[in-house]
């Protein structure tokens, strides 16, 4: 007996794709169009939203920043005070760090002079900058604004005196260098009463066997005014006190 | 067409649907959101700068009287005009505490001493600081009493521990000093020989440009309530007998 195919020949042909129905896989092409639709509306959901949030923050912090610039508007007298205080309190400030302490150093001499040496003319200058000085950084550094002794200025004592022998004259210039701040004790020059560089001033009012003498003391250079003291972010404020 | 064709073609299809839809709408939409919230990041980092530049203005207004004290307190020790009866007075309260006779004030600086090139015999301004004023000062004294003198002259503007700035008169630089015996040679009550110091000094004064306090006074920084000369000569009226005022930093 011959078997026969009951199944159709077309049914037959569309039974090769599995699963595929009477749509041949279409109905799949659809369905992921949509899965994919979806998705995309989800993310222009989520992309508005946050758009419209972004957009109401910049305005929440736009209006912000206008009221705190307004503010600052408004006080922009006190900061401008506050800044010219600054200015002028380290104006002051720098004049006061550069300048040369004569008391000092008037103090300094009658502590290291010895007994028998005597001093009959005293001449100091705070002269020009780096004249003897090796310090090139100091006298490279910006001077204070308006100070007449700006930084990196050497101050030189010139003193003419006498003393009771050349020994002494000796004496004097090593114990000269002991001034605090000395860079530099040299001698001019130290005569006898009578001899031939006896005729200055100071040199007459010696003893006439006491050598009369003239030295340079030369300092160090004046120092720049310090960074710390004259900060831009110092605040400052004033109180009064008693007077002195 | 068959079969095969009809799916790729509707699988071409619907990707140019999802691409259409991403390319038009979605992506412009991300693109914004992007844009906006680097916009929202910039916006508030000047919000940050304008918040911190409020709170500063802020602390300025709190310290403003303590502030204009202490200007006018500068005004002391560099007055917005050449003040030199108040600078006598220092100097002759200065020599009288250290029985030092003062002998003779000059303007301009004619004193025996090498000035700096600064000096001159009108007053200087210096770029962007103080208009110079120097001065020849002859004293007459021992070398003791002078040393005093020349500590007082200083102490009327120095440096207080705390890195402020104690003001109790005139701002003197000393740039040149002369001790040599008095003419007459008299000697002073313990005995010691009597000098003739000639000093070389330049007070400073404010550029013509600048008043005391810019025209603020004690209750608001603005001009509208005063004008700037009452405000300095207020200020430096007192400059001949206030009390030694201390201008701070703050803590």
């Amino acid at each position: 007996m011959k078997a026969v195919n009951l199944i159709p020949s077309d049914e037959r042909r569309r039974g090769a794709s599995v699963g595929a129905g009477r749509s041949q896989g279409v109905a799949y092409v659809v369905l992921g169009t949509l899965a994919g639709v979806a998705l995309l509306v989800l993310l222009y959901g989520v992309a508005r939203h946050h758009v419209s949030s972004r957009r109401s923050q910049l305005a929440t912090i736009s209006a912000e920043t206008q009221r705190e610039h307004e503010a600052v508007s408004a006080l922009t007298p006190y900061t401008s005070f506050i800044a010219l205080r600054e200015a002028r309190m380290k104006a002051v400030a720098d004049v006061v760090d550069s300048r040369f302490d004569w008391a000092h150093a008037f103090h300094e001499l009658g502590r290291v002079l010895p007994r028998d040496a005597s001093i009959t003319s005293l001449d100091g200058t705070v002269g020009a900058s780096g004249s003897t000085s090796g310090s090139s950084s100091s006298s490279s550094t910006p001077a204070p604004a308006g100070s007449a002794t700006p930084a990196g200025s050497v101050p030189t004592i010139t003193l003419g005196g006498c003393a009771g022998s050349q020994s002494e004259v000796a004496l004097t210039l090593q114990r000269l260098r002991l001034i605090d701040g000395v860079s530099d004790v040299s001698l001019k020059s130290s005569a006898t009463g009578g001899s031939s560089g006896s005729s200055s001033i100071s040199a007459k009012q010696c003893a006439p066997k006491s050598p009369s003498f003239s030295v340079q003391i030369t300092f160090d250079p004046l120092p720049a005014a310090p960074e710390a003291a004259s900060g831009p972010s110092a605040q400052l404020t004033a109180s009064t006190g008693a007077g002195q | 067409m068959t079969t095969r064709d009809r799916l790729v073609l509707a699988v071409v299809a619907a990707l140019a649907v999802l691409g259409a839809f991403w390319v038009l709408l979605v992506s412009p939409q991300r693109k914004t959101a992007n844009k906006l919230s680097s916009e929202v990041s910039a916006a508030s980092a000047q919000l940050a700068t304008v918040k911190g530049e409020a709170a500063n203005a802020l602390v300025a207004q709190q310290r403003y009287s303590a502030a204009y004290s202490s200007v006018v307190s500068l005004g002391k020790a560099v007055p917005p005009s050449e003040e030199v009866p108040s600078l006598i007075y220092q100097l002759a309260q200065a020599s009288n505490r250290k029985n030092v006779e003062f002998s003779s004030i000059t303007a301009g600086a004619s004193g025996a001493t090498t000035p700096s090139p600064s000096s001159a015999a009108t007053p200087a301004t210096a770029p962007a600081g103080f208009t110079q004023m120097p001065f020849t000062f002859v004293f007459n004294g021992g070398f003791s009493d002078l040393y005093h003198l020349f500590l007082q002259l200083n102490k009327a503007t120095v440096r207080t521990t705390s890195g402020g700035l104690r003001v109790s008169g005139r701002l003197l630089t000393l740039q040149g000093v002369k001790l040599e015996p008095a003419a007459e040679t008299a000697s002073g009550p313990s005995g010691a020989q009597k000098l003739t110091g000639t000093i070389t000094a330049t007070a400073y004064v404010l550029p013509a440009t600048q008043s005391l306090t810019g025209g603020a006074t004690a209750s608001s920084p603005t001009t509208a309530t005063a004008p700037a000369s009452s405000a300095t000569s207020s200020a430096t009226s007192s400059s001949t007998s206030a009390p030694a005022a201390t201008v701070e930093p703050l803590r």
